[in-house]
């Protein structure tokens, strides 16, 4: 029974858009059902498979049509779930259920709603296919499911300025993506002729041939692209501006997750080459950068969305860094903060989508002041904002925390080098700078001064809130309990990742390898409980000496008159009075006039012409190729 | 039973609450009285913080009406009651109150949250003097938090050398061990450069001169604290004086521990001795002597100049000095 979850899940997803796109013309309430059951049927599967693969340490592996294989050769196409795959499922499909929950009332406004629904299915169907799958040319086609849909819901607001230029940049530059994963699958089967991944991890290792090397630079470019990182970051930006947010969720939350999947099967699976430095030093390389100049890009921001998108690339890049250390510690850590961004982002997109929704801007210069009309999204916003810098004792502090205690580790271990302190410091910095960037946006678009138009906005309705308190409950819950969600996901994804003799085995029957897994140990120290613990008793107390101190006084009195009178207007020595002088977009002039060479060239290195984006693209995908030569 | 009311006075007597506010603004009076005799003036009583303490207490709490309520009010308690919890895992020599809670990393995230708390205090009373006051709050943050860091990389592997797993340790109790055994922090010489930067920090750290860029009462009228009056504003005095007393205890602990006398008062007496001495060269000195600094000076002063003395700690050890 157990060994059909998989595919039902995926199958409920392509069933509900197809039945979506069939019978959704006729009412909402037709559309709401459909999505609802088959986001919430894959979601129930999904938990269900938690006890047999996390708990009890099982594999499911299935052979569509029952094409086993024969004489230990693979002919059919195999879905195999391990808690890797089941731990990126569970992800995937939170993230695609709390969308839909917002999507209701977010896109109530818009036409067209069967084709957005049709393709949001289809999206959610082909993530979840991509992370379950055990066949390297299904991952392809799913690769390519979800990019067209995801193509295609970025342009859905068409009418929107630049909606369709970032498609168009989309396309092309995802489609360079998957055609590389493309050859490098076509590459691959030509040397070993299988394209099930457990007989290619087991065929690998011993047939390194030139093209099997080459192959590695073409797999590797084609999940970067899907993951955003540098240099196909300013795709993401212009994607993430313009989609709307409850799509926005899925391409930052869940799409980029595909990427940092592919990444790990490719290097701790199918070439097993995470133990070479080359490749460690590549995604360590390669994660840091993104994280830094994705980080600064984000700081010169003064669109919310974009500077979300830039920051889930830059949450990627530390994800892409911790999967590099190659320590059990470090996969850990990675495998946490990809959980907790796709929590925390989802919730500030839902965030930014809800002001969207009420004012219709997401310009940071425009904005201000929500605070007072939206109380509770500004309570939202803060945990999510708190979450992403790594601010105690929210889940991205103790998946950051793990971080910097794997990459400082990992200096002083065999083989480390000043490279790994290097990497710690900027993943700390990278932590400040993040905080400063949301600062930034809690200023001005919630705190500050309330702009005149934007007098009369309301809060959003129930149905749009829920969901963010969905995910920024799990973001508190995540962050307190850290030691359980380690137990029950992070821990068991962790030996998966580690234990590539029963990903084979489970479908061969097999083993070959064995890779021992170092004792994880933290050299550091954090209850968050116990530290939530103090902080209310010392609130207690402070709030009951200053109970016992306080003489009634009578309530301050407000003006009633709400007639503009200059005398109570701030005094701004003789000017007329205007919102904070620094707008949002400039906050932080003193930090950016010290780097103003290297923030100029990022800004006029990101054009946003797609033929420059298309070679940056080219060269990534030349220099992994020299790299594959020179060092595999 | 006896275990909880140990706890509770720990909490809320011994290194927490009293003990805090009571060091805490004896600190600010001593700085007071330093700076003052150092510019040939005569001073306030060492116990004027307190006074004034009080004194804001009584008065009246004005909230601006483009204020966001809750915020404004809530921001202030929130920062004061997590800098209390802070200061629990400090270690004074051998004693710590609650050791296996924090490390050293989370302590220095911990001290970000009194941060935060005053910037979203100031925005959210929605005063332009505020906005200028956060984000300048915020470029200080980003200045002094690359030297922290590597601060607190070399202290890590310097203890983590002797005692951590893999070389590495960012308990606070093993570092304390670790000075108990081989001498204070500041007695090793890779480490000194260190230290200096360290004391660097702590000004920016507390926003004292010359790297009070977010308060510069002459120019934006003590940024994000400009609208506020009354409990809160003495709230937010208070917690200045206590981080005055955290980042200076932290200073002693990290770089001036030792073995200690074994009794607990004459231990603390000792390390509050310490906490003065730092902060008369860590802020008072300073605060004499120099004028503000202008806000991209102390960002390039702190990326260049300190993160490189901290930076040269961190090679040192990496060379195993």
């Amino acid at each position: 029974m157990i060994q059909h979850f998989p595919i039902l899940a995926i199958m409920v997803l392509f069933f509900g858009a197809f039945f979506n796109l069939l019978l959704g013309k006729k009412s909402r309430l037709i559309r709401m059902l459909i999505v609802l059951a088959s986001t919430g049927t894959a979601l129930g599967l999904m938990l269900a498979l938690v006890k047999p693969i996390m708990i009890d340490g099982g594999i499911v592996a299935y052979w569509m049509g029952d094409w086993a294989p024969i004489a230990d050769f693979a002919y059919g196409i195999g879905l195999e779930v391990d808690a890797l795959s089941l731990f990126f499922g569970l992800i995937i499909t939170t993230a695609v259920f709390v969308s839909g929950l917002y999507s209701f009332e977010y896109m109530s406004h818009d036409d067209s709603l069967v084709n957005f629904y049709t393709l949001y299915l289809m999206l959610a169907g082909g993530v979840l296919g991509l992370v379950l799958s055990g066949d390297l040319f299904n991952v392809f086609v799913m690769i390519e499911i979800m990019t067209f849909s995801a193509v295609a819901l970025t342009a859905f607001r068409n009418d929107t300025f630049g909606s369709l230029e970032a498609a168009f940049k989309y396309l092309v530059v995802g489609s360079i993506g998957s055609s590389c994963v493309l050859i490098g699958t076509i590459l691959l089967y030509a040397q070993l002729h299988t394209l099930n991944m457990a007989q290619i991890a087991a065929l690998l290792p011993s047939n390194l041939t030139p093209v099997t090397i080459i192959a590695f630079a073409f797999l590797f470019i084609g999940f970067a692209t899907k993951a955003f990182l540098f240099p196909f970051h300013p795709l993401a930006a212009d994607a993430h501006a313009v989609a709307p947010s409850s799509i926005s969720v899925l391409i930052s939350g869940v799409l980029t997750k595909t990427g940092v999947y592919g990444i790990i099967r490719l290097v701790y699976f199918l070439y097993q080459n995470i133990g070479e430095q080359s490749v460690q030093y590549l995604l360590i390389l390669v994660g840091s950068i993104s994280m830094f100049v994705c980080v600064t890009m984000a700081l010169a921001q003064h669109n919310f969305k974009r500077l979300l998108a830039f920051h889930s690339i830059s949450q990627i890049g530390y994800v892409i860094t911790a999967v590099g250390l190659a320590t059990s510690l470090g996969v850990s850590a990675g495998l946490y903060h990809a959980m907790n961004h796709t929590l925390f982002k989802g919730l500030l997109f839902l965030c930014a989508g809800a002001v969207l929704h009420q004012t219709g801007s997401v310009d940071l210069d425009d904005l201000g002041g929500l605070a007072r009309r939206m109380p509770k999204t500004t309570i939202l916003f803060l945990i999510g904002a708190f979450s992403i810098s790594g601010l105690p004792p929210f889940n991205g502090f103790v998946s950051k925390w793990m971080i910097y205690q794997a990459a400082y580790e990992r200096a002083w271990m065999g083989g480390g080098s000043l490279i790994y302190i290097f990497v710690t410091v900027v993943a700390l910095l990278t932590s400040v700078l993040t905080l400063a960037s949301f600062i930034k946006v809690a200023q001005s678009v919630f705190f500050g001064q309330l702009p005149e138009k934007y007098k009369d906005v309301e809060e959003v309705p129930f149905s749009m809130r829920a969901p963010m308190w969905l995910l920024a409950l799990l973001c508190i819950l995540t962050g307190i309990f850290p030691d359980q969600v380690y137990q029950y996901l992070i821990g068991p994804a962790t030996s998966a990742v580690f234990s590539v003799a029963g990903y084979v085995s489970a479908m061969f029957g097999s083993g070959y390898f064995e890779i021992s897994i170092s004792a994880e140990y933290l050299i550091g120290y954090w209850n968050p409980l116990c530290w939530l613990i103090l902080l209310f008793v010392v609130l207690a107390a402070v709030t009951l000496v200053s109970l016992m101190g306080k003489k009634s006084r009578g309530k301050v009195r407000e003006e009633a008159s709400e007639k503009s009178d200059p005398k109570y207007e701030p005094f701004y020595g003789g000017e007329a009075s205007e919102f904070s002088q620094v707008g949002g977009s400039d906050l932080f002039w003193g930090f950016k006039h010290n780097l103003k060479p290297y923030l100029t060239f990022m800004h006029n290195a990101h054009s946003g012409v797609v033929n420059d984006y298309a070679l940056w693209g080219v060269v990534a995908l030349a220099l992994a190729i020299l790299f594959a030569i020179l060092w595999l | 039973m006896t275990e909880m009311l140990w706890n509770l006075f720990y909490i809320l007597v011994f290194p927490g609450l009293l003990f805090c506010v009571i060091a805490g603004l004896l600190l600010a009076g001593i700085d007071r009285k330093v700076v003052a005799r150092m510019q040939r003036r005569i001073g306030p009583p060492i116990a004027q913080p307190l006074y004034d303490f009080l004194k804001l207490l009584g008065k009246e709490t004005i909230i601006p009406r483009t204020a966001s309520r809750t915020m404004f009010l809530g921001a202030p308690l929130i920062g004061f009651v997590s800098l209390i919890v802070t200061a629990l895992f400090i270690p004074i020599f051998g004693f710590t109150a609650f050791g296996g809670v924090a490390d050293l990393v989370v302590i220095i995230y911990l001290l970000t949250i009194p941060a935060v708390s005053i910037i979203m205090g100031g925005a959210a009373s929605g005063s332009p003097y505020a906005g200028v006051g956060l984000s300048r709050e915020m470029v200080a943050i980003m200045s002094y938090e690359l030297p922290l860091v590597l601060v607190i990389l070399a202290i890590s592997r310097k203890a983590g050398g002797v005692f951590g797993i893999g070389g590495l340790t960012f308990s606070m109790t093993q570092i304390a061990e670790y000075q108990a055994q081989f001498g204070p922090m500041i007695t090793k010489w890779s480490m000194i450069p260190a230290a200096v930067a360290m004391l660097l920090v702590i000004p920016c750290e507390v926003g004292n001169h010359p790297f009070d860029i977010a308060e510069a009462e002459t120019e934006i009228c003590e940024g994000t604290l400009v609208e506020y009056s009354g409990p809160p504003l003495a709230v937010y005095k208070l917690s200045h004086a206590i981080k005055m007393f955290i980042m200076s205890a932290l200073f002693s602990a990290l770089f001036l521990g030792g073995a200690g006398t074994g009794m607990l008062a004459v231990d603390a007496l000792i390390f509050l001795l310490e906490c003065v001495a730092v902060t008369i060269i860590s802020m008072s000195l300073p605060h004499a002597v120099t004028a503000r600094l202008k806000v991209e000076q102390v960002f390039k002063f702190f990326w260049t100049f300190v993160a490189g003395l901290a930076a040269l700690s961190v090679v040192l050890v990496w060379f195993g000095l």
